[in-house]
């Protein structure tokens, strides 16, 4: 302990943790304890009163189905973006109440409702989350689900790594939402400004809390970038050639090649500030021989490529949606390719581009500047493709198709902006101002859109059902009205000298914008209500809404063969490729219903407890960390190591279902996707592990 | 919908299209090149895709081709106008780069006639600004005052943490960090006041570190500084220690010193590589529910004020 300076009590037993630290007096941080625990108690109330414990732990908890690990990614993922979407409503309600020096104070804030550290708090929280506990896990999900369809493959090469991946991820979702009831969160942005993140700045848990579920949570995706790349490369069905691969599967592949590469940056750039927090070692200190800018460029070189792990992907979507809802082959599928991997190269040499301000010389500014505008050439690309994939289509503007639209348009505003903050002397004028903000929104928006899109796309071929078209559309209006209130608002604000991160404005002319963006949130507030009704409504009329394979009739990559939902073994027997667009090119010789002649047995992997447990055991060190219990922590450090261990010695890991169990089960159509009301024999069986 | 709101707006309200000196000038211009440029290629695109969004929907019956999905000159066309675009944009961005140079800005070649460049030390405090006039002797909290016409330079550290200095109307933004000097430079044509203000985030007070500048004429300037000068206290280092103590300068008022200890400055910047910092009291960061204003002594108004 004598390491550092810490402010404050500590114990052995509890570390920094004492019972101030969750009795908080505060409105909206009770408030929200209190929704928390109702929400907590009812959902734990209805599965055991509808006894679905052994089920959910049998079927979903420790599973190492693809699918199952990739939906339960999207939950999370949905969870996290609620919780986000409630802090970006809060950003935005204390931004609009606290203009002008006149402007009223509530809840012992002196403008607004928030004080500054607690303001701080919430949009450090609102952007952690958003882009590394909702988007990331939304899309590797996505990715998990769709990418063994798509070439074929029966599960992820490492399914067991894949359930480590997704525990491990959740547990760093879990301290997220553990700070905001013990302790609290870092003030220090998402993107955590050095040195205000060293000890002497922030004294309290905050940032650790911040650090250590990043850490904990990207050693995840880290793991599901290697799980990915080797299923791609590696378990590609006979004839799915490099060059029959679908679009989202290349984008998969390229994504997963920038995270795999760019997040052990983070896991250094976080654990040398845990040396300066921890051990008083001097890497991002202004003094004693640290340089503060390190960090900020080790987080770039990481932050940057992150943009495009998040972007691919969406590219990857809106260029197998667009095609499906126009009838017509993606155009430029080569040229498609080459600028996936053309983003992907330039994605690590321009992170420079976040802080062109720190005064660098012309020299150094004028490269990547130059290196940012090289990244537009392949997007612009990809713009062109789409709209001649549209050209002479015929097209449906199903719910997927309008937001796969909606997102290009938003990505020729965000490209616009881009391209003008890439120049240094307009970035001069505009960094750090809130038109940064509505431009990485426009982005980052574009990747929200295409998620939505893929959902709605997507949902078919796993649950089997469609989902409610009527709502569906009332939800892609009032999220696309929101987003432009809010958006084309800030940009104005940005041109107005609105700088980011103020808890208190002083400009009252900013006022009338301010409330339009505020109408702008109202408006994702209804998106939300419409969300949440759609699923209601199509979990309701399920049974209207059934599809065969192909669920818009109009599919073209090959996960559009399998039977939808799709059964726990993807594919009853080995799928054979025969050209691009697959599924399109049955339909073609007219093959679609063609159902394999023998059958072979199947092994699909076993259940294990292991990687839940892992993911606890992981939650458990990073609290520990937090608080300094080192008990805590070095105990469940060595767990996971124990239970990594004792998982290595189990032998039989595959469970193998025989041909005629397969044949039974495709013969009469029973009903083995993974929402089914009656378990399928072999799962059932499946025994857990310890 | 936005557009509406706007409407009953001035120039005024938009700092960034309203330049008062040739540093901002430059920046606007390149930002209306950029736009220009760059709105060549997306305004037809969202016009094309608009348009093929009507003309090809399912329910029109329009010509429909199921199979076209490729053509060489097409991609060609594709690659190249972005490229031409792009090398465009770049030969701009830098002339752009080198005209605003924070070290050696093209757009101050031309020497203001005969004067030698005003120096200005920038030193961010949490949570306050402090501008030293080395060559005056005088110091001043949260308020600037420079003569129009003639160049003036700032030399700028902070004691604790990373601040922007930033001034709309006349000076891009530039990083001010601790233990470490950054330059910048600017000219202003027009006499007035206009706001600055930290453009990046620095703890609790950030919000507040406004500071006014106020342009004035040589004569003005000269007036200003005899009058500073004419007052009492002396703003030593042991004094600013106290006044670099977490300090949020609720109601923005500033404070002006006749005398500085010499060599301030550098005094400051090799303290914070000696490791000195200001340490933030967990009081201030913990449990958030404390209003601001209720945290003496830290947060009471700067010392001495006038």
């Amino acid at each position: 302990m004598s390491l550092v300076h810490l402010q404050g009590s500590w114990t052995p037993w509890l570390g920094r943790l004492t019972l101030s630290v969750i009795l908080y007096h505060n409105g909206i941080v009770d408030g929200a304890f209190v929704f928390a625990a109702v929400t907590g108690i009812v959902i734990l109330g209805v599965i055991t009163y509808y006894r679905k414990w052994g089920y959910l732990i049998r079927e979903w908890i420790t599973s190492l189905d693809h699918k199952k690990i990739g939906v339960m990614y999207i939950l999370i993922g949905l969870v996290m973006m609620f919780r986000g979407f409630i802090d970006a409503l809060m950003i935005r309600t204390q931004q609009m109440m606290a203009d002008g020096p006149d402007s009223p104070g509530h809840l012992q804030a002196l403008h607004g409702y928030l004080p500054p550290y607690h303001f701080d708090q919430i949009y450090s929280s609102h952007g952690t989350i958003m882009i590394l506990f909702a988007v990331t896990p939304i899309l590797v999900g996505l990715m998990n689900l769709i990418v063994p369809l798509q070439i074929g493959a029966r599960d992820m090469a490492f399914p067991y790594l894949n359930a480590v991946s997704l525990w491990l991820t959740a547990a760093g979702a879990g301290l997220v939402m553990a700070s905001l009831f013990i302790g609290d969160f870092s003030h220090a942005g998402w993107i955590g400004l050095i040195p205000l993140t060293e000890l002497p700045y922030s004294p309290g848990v905050g940032v650790d809390y911040w650090m250590w579920a990043i850490q904990i949570g990207s050693v995840g995706t880290t793991l599901g970038t290697v799980n990915l790349i080797a299923t791609i490369v590696k378990m590609r069905a006979p004839g799915m050639t490099w060059f029959r691969m679908p679009i989202f599967t290349w984008t998969a592949l390229s994504t997963n090649i920038i995270g795999l590469t760019a997040f052990p940056v983070l896991g250094v750039a976080l654990a040398l500030l845990g040396c300066d927090r921890y051990l008083g070692t001097h890497f991002y200190t202004a003094g004693l021989g640290g340089n503060l800018m390190l960090f900020t460029d080790l987080f770039w070189i990481w932050g940057h490529p992150e943009v495009y792990f998040l972007v691919l992907p969406a590219f990857g979507i809106i260029s197998e949606i667009i095609p499906t809802f126009s009838e017509r082959p993606l155009f430029g599928y080569i040229t498609m390719v080459a600028a996936t991997f053309a983003i992907a190269g330039i994605s690590w040499s321009v992170w420079l581009h976040h802080f062109f301000t720190m005064g660098a010389g012309p020299d150094v500014n004028g490269f990547f500047s130059v290196a940012t505008m090289l990244v537009g050439i392949p997007t612009g690309v990809k713009v062109f493709n789409w709209a001649f994939t549209l050209y002479r289509g015929r097209l449906r503007f199903d719910t997927p198709m309008l937001w796969a639209v909606g997102a290009v348009f938003l990505l020729l505003v965000g490209g616009l902006t881009g391209m003008m903050l890439a120049i240094p002397p307009i970035n001069y004028t505009i960094h750090n101002s809130v038109f940064v903000v509505a431009h990485f929104h426009c982005m980052v928006l574009v990747v929200a859109f295409s998620i939505f899109g893929a959902i709605a796309y997507w949902f078919p071929k796993v649950f089997g059902f469609r989902l409610d078209e009527h709502n569906g559309k009332r939800v892609f209006a009032c999220f696309s009205l929101g987003t432009f209130l809010v958006f084309a608002a800030m940009f104005a604000l940005g041109f107005m000298g609105m700088t980011r991160r103020l808890d208190y404005l002083a400009d009252p002319h900013w006022k009338p914008l301010l409330i339009v963006e505020e109408i702008g949130v109202f408006f994702y507030c209804v998106a939300c209500y419409y969300f949440f009704r759609m699923l209601h409504v199509s979990i309701r009329d399920r049974a209207k809404n059934r599809v065969g394979a192909d669920a818009w009739g109009t599919g073209r990559s090959p996960e559009w063969i399998a039977r939808s939902p799709v059964p726990f073994y993807n594919f009853a027997a080995t799928p054979h490729f025969n050209a691009l667009d697959e599924a399109a090119w049955r339909r073609g010789q007219g093959l679609s219903d063609v159902a394999p002649r023998d059958y072979e047995p199947i092994a699909t992997p076993k259940n294990t407890i292991a990687p839940p447990l892992i993911g606890a055991l992981a939650f458990g060190f990073g609290f520990g960390m937090v608080w300094r219990i080192w008990w805590m922590a070095g105990l469940s450090l060595i767990a996971i190591i124990g239970v990594v261990i004792l998982r290595s010695f189990a032998t039989e890991t595959e469970h193998v279902i025989s041909a005629e169990q397969i044949r039974s089960m495709e013969t009469t159509g029973s009903s083995v996707g993974i929402v089914t009301d009656h378990i399928s024999p072999p799962v059932a069986e499946a025994e857990a592990f310890l | 919908m936005a557009p509406l709101g706007l409407g009953g707006c001035s120039i005024r309200q938009f700092p960034l299209f309203d330049p008062a000196g040739p540093i901002s000038g430059a920046e606007l211009r390149f930002t209306i090149i950029d736009v220009v440029v760059v709105l060549c290629i997306i305004l037809p695109t969202t016009v094309a895709i608009c348009l093929f969004m009507w003309r090809y929907r399912r329910s029109r019956n329009a010509a429909y081709d199921a199979t076209w999905s490729r053509s060489i000159p097409f991609e060609i066309a594709m690659w190249g106008i972005p490229l031409a675009i792009v090398a465009l944009l770049a030969y701009f961005s830098l002339q752009g780069t080198f005209e605003v140079n924070p070290y050696e800005p093209g757009a101050l070649a031309h020497r203001a006639a005969g004067r030698r460049a005003l120096t200005i030390n920038v030193i961010a405090t949490d949570w306050q600004w402090l501008f030293v006039y080395p060559k005056q002797h005088i110091a001043m909290v949260d308020d600037l005052v420079i003569p129009a016409g003639r160049d003036i330079r700032f030399r700028l550290t902070s004691t604790s943490v990373v601040n922007d200095f930033y001034i709309p109307q006349l000076i891009g933004m530039i990083d001010v960090m601790p233990g470490m000097r950054t330059k910048d430079i600017t000219r202003v044509r027009r006499r007035g006041t206009y706001e600055g203000f930290s453009a990046d985030l620095s703890g609790a007070g950030f919000s507040w570190m406004r500071f006014p500048t106020h342009v004035v004429s040589a004569a003005a300037f000269r007036d200003f500084v005899a009058k500073i000068q004419a007052k009492h206290g002396n703003l030593t280092y042991a004094r600013f220690e106290r006044l670099a103590r977490p300090t949020i300068n609720l109601d923005e008022k500033p404070a002006f010193f006749p005398a500085v200890a010499p060599h301030l400055f550098g005094r400051i910047v090799a303290a914070a590589l000696h490791g000195k910092t200001y340490t933030t009291p967990e009081h201030l960061t913990a449990h958030m529910a404390e209003n601001a204003r209720h945290h003496a002594p830290y947060l009471e108004q700067a010392v001495n004020r006038h």
